[in-house]
């Protein structure tokens, strides 16, 4: 007998994260799985509840860094219906394009970090390349490249600024070009194929039984997307279709990303516009004063205390890069929630591991868990 | 084994292991782990630094021996390849064409035994703080440690929090502190860069 | 009001079903409505809810502590309607028991995890009730309301003096 259990992690290439994955063994073959999560516990629940809603912003950018203004939009989406405000039109088309955007630019972090477990190195090169075209389109009116806090209750904290949407036209061109190399540079590659087809195989009944959600449902064949089952934002006057592939392995999970970002790029341009046509402000009118202005005023002197403010519970479901993630926010009245909840995919397509790692090998472990899609930070929280 | 602090033949002063702080949320099991590595790491030391003194006059090492070590250990920093949170994303930005770290000669490795860098990018958590200086005692010396970001300097955010180092200096010695949050790719530059200066004015 | 109507309609078929336990069926915008149970009719409602009324996807599990009892709220999702419901149950806060949900949706493991080590919710048939993200062996419920956070100046790491 020559089981054994064996770490990988918390420091393993592999990862691309905090975390340990504890696999048993017997010679190279995989008997049981059991992760192990916690090594970036941040308490991030506990933390808002000392905080401002405008405050907790920053701490949900860092709650899944690769995909951070969608964790801002649940957030505050659930904020803003826990306070009964809401934010004005252009504001939720700003928000549906930076989710579109920030879409596009975790499904490349994760390319870039997805092929090296494979073994391929350029790929990750142009990935990090074309990530920073975005990146940079977002420093131009957030201000930042990782770390945006660009959401406030009742809007967003400012226009964007002119001429961006020409840059922005410019940028997904050159995107439409790129995605089709990295497709040269990987589907027309036979190490890509020799690594990937037929690994990590959870079908779609699986799926539903086990809560997983995001690419890892849509490679199985069944079409579930919340922009299409429960449009958020602005998503139901957009054109757009919803990327399924069959297979459920690995290789169909690249498929699914690949036409995500295809996708993305179709809503962009109707975003792009429709904010040309529809000038407007980005922050709602008749903010209580405590919740400030769009600057919100630094120090305890700047807020009001609260009387009568009505109580509420918040909740919004958006459909992330990484899956379904849910918030849930009960305001007891007062200036910092009660409680925060945030549910994140990623949780749930860890812990559904022994079903899609037993009986393969230990060296098909990275790509497996590549396809998965991990973030730590959303997972531990 | 007795003493608050020790200093390393490179000249770093760090505190010894059982200084290292109160760890309130481990079990004691897990504590000898860590004696038996600083044990190890600790007597190899001495007998390499008899063998280069005895043979050569120390006016030679000063002027000519130690600068060539200096300038092979400064353009070839090997950091660990780990990342801890959202530093982490602007480290493998930095290692991308745009902000090429290669050129310097920096160049992250897998294992621990092959580096002498340990950046630390990203929040520490009670829970990874063994693993964490494991991984410390494990990088041979000589070594140097960068806190990349808030979070490592003095725990950032998130220094409130029941689960979180307040800082990466509690747990091992830093030579760098690089602020910001998360820091640019260029900040990170600048500061292996600053180190590098550090590591020019080495005497020992 | 179409959300009006189908939670009205919910209430009347869970009622019929359940004539004892379910304590209310609120409107809850967005969804199909906020399900406030008697927490021993726990297992009973989940199959229910599963089997007839085709809510498959468990969504989360949330723990709040609320003092003087704990509330658990349940998020659901059904594929064919298209649409989330809650469930909240309020225990007692010194006897916080209630059976677990895995033997329904394999996939409240380890939501129901995460919730005990946070809130101190017990739940009782779980396969593997153990530390998810903290440490093992931490005696702590952080997300407790009389668990305090430290403010930053007031920190500082003990140096054991050997």
């Amino acid at each position: 007998m020559s089981e054994m259990w064996i770490n990988m992690g918390p420091q393993h290439p592999m990862t691309h994260g905090l975390w340990n994955l504890r696999v048993r063994v017997d010679g190279e073959v995989v008997l049981d799985v059991d992760p192990e999560m916690g090594y970036l516990h941040r308490g991030i629940e506990k933390i808002s509840e000392d905080r401002h809603y405008n405050e907790v912003v920053t701490l949900m950018d860092r709650t899944c860094y690769v995909a951070g203004l969608a964790w801002e939009h649940l957030f505050i989406t659930a904020a803003e219906r826990a306070l009964h405000i809401e934010p004005p039109e252009r504001a939720v088309w700003i928000r549906m394009m930076t989710e579109e955007f920030q879409r596009i630019g975790s499904h490349i972090m994760w390319y870039a970090a997805f092929v090296q477990d494979i073994g391929l190195m350029s790929p990750f090169l142009y990935g990090m390349r074309d990530r920073d075209l975005i990146l940079d389109l977002f420093q131009s009116y957030t201000g930042a490249r990782l770390t945006y806090e660009y959401n406030r209750v009742g809007g967003t904290r400012n226009d964007l600024p002119s001429g961006f949407t020409d840059r922005a036209r410019k940028v997904c061109d050159w995107l439409e070009d790129r995605f089709r190399e990295y497709d040269t540079l990987c589907l027309a590659s036979d190490i890509f194929h020799k690594r990937c087809d037929g690994l990590g195989r959870l079908k779609a009944s699986d799926c539903v039984r086990l809560g997983v959600t995001g690419p890892m449902i849509r490679s199985a064949g069944l079409k579930r997307d919340l922009r299409k089952d429960r449009p958020y934002h602005a998503y139901d006057q957009v054109q757009f279709d919803v990327a399924v592939a069959e297979g459920a392995d690995v290789t169909a999970r690249y498929l699914v990303r690949m036409e995500e970002m295809r996708q993305s790029l179709r809503i962009l341009r109707q975003c792009f516009d429709w904010l040309d046509r529809h000038p407007g402000p980005v922050v709602a009118e008749n903010l209580p004063r405590w919740l400030g202005a769009p600057y919100a005023p630094v120090g305890r002197e700047g807020y009001l205390l609260k009387r009568n403010y009505p109580k509420g519970v918040g909740f919004s479901a958006v459909e992330e890069p990484h899956g379904e993630a849910l918030a849930y926010i009960v305001n007891e009245g007062g200036e910092h929630p009660y409680r925060v909840k945030l549910k994140s995919p990623v949780f749930t397509n860890i812990s559904a591991a022994r079903h899609y790692l037993v009986g393969y090998r230990v060296a098909d472990i990275p790509p497996i868990m590549g396809s998965v899609d991990v973030c730590i930070g959303e997972v531990d929280r | 084994m007795g003493g608050l602090t020790q200093t390393t033949p490179s000249g770093t002063v760090r505190p010894t292991a059982a200084t290292v702080g109160e760890l309130p949320m481990l079990t004691e099991a897990q504590v000898p782990f860590l004696e038996i590595e600083t044990l190890r790491a600790r007597e190899f030391i001495p007998a390499s630094k008899e063998a280069l003194s005895s043979m050569i006059s120390e006016q030679t090492q000063d002027k000519l021996v130690r600068p060539v070590l200096n300038w092979a250990g400064r353009n070839s920093l090997f950091p660990l390849h780990w990342g801890l949170a959202c530093c982490a994303i602007e480290f493998a930005a930095a290692f991308g064409a745009r902000w090429d770290a290669e050129r310097f000669g920096v160049v992250p490795r897998s294992s621990p035994r092959q580096c002498d860098l340990l950046i630390v990018n990203g929040t520490v958590t009670w829970k990874v703080a063994h693993k964490l200086i494991a991984l410390y005692e494990q990088i041979p010396e000589p070594k140097w440690v960068i806190a990349m970001g808030n979070c490592a300097t003095g725990g950032g955010p998130f220094r409130t929090a029941y689960s979180v180092v307040p800082g990466v200096d509690k747990l091992v010695p830093v030579d760098v502190y690089i602020a910001g949050c998360p820091p640019r790719p260029e900040a990170l530059l600048d500061g292996i860069l600053r180190l590098e200066n550090l590591i020019k004015e080495r005497r020992t | 009001m179409d959300e009006k109507a189908a939670t009205e309609r919910l209430r009347s078929q869970l009622s019929t079903r359940f004539p004892a336990g379910i304590l209310a069926v609120e409107p809850f915008p967005g969804t199909l409505g906020r399900v406030r149970f008697d927490p021993a009719l726990a297992l009973d409602l989940f199959r229910e809810l599963r089997d007839v009324h085709g809510f498959t996807h468990l969504g989360m599990v949330a723990g709040i502590d609320w003092v003087q009892e704990r509330e658990v709220v349940y998020t659901l999702w059904s594929d064919e309607r298209r649409v989330y419901l809650f469930l909240s149950t309020l225990l007692p806060a010194d006897r916080a028991r209630i059976e677990s949900a895995t033997a329904i949706w394999p996939s409240a493991d380890w939501h129901e995890r995460e919730t005990w080590e946070l809130v101190d919710i017990q739940f009782d048939h779980h396969p593997d009730l153990r530390h998810l993200l903290l440490p093992t062996g931490y005696q702590f419920h952080p997300l407790l309301r009389s668990f305090k956070l430290h403010e930053p100046e007031d920190l500082e790491v003990k140096v054991r003096n050997v």
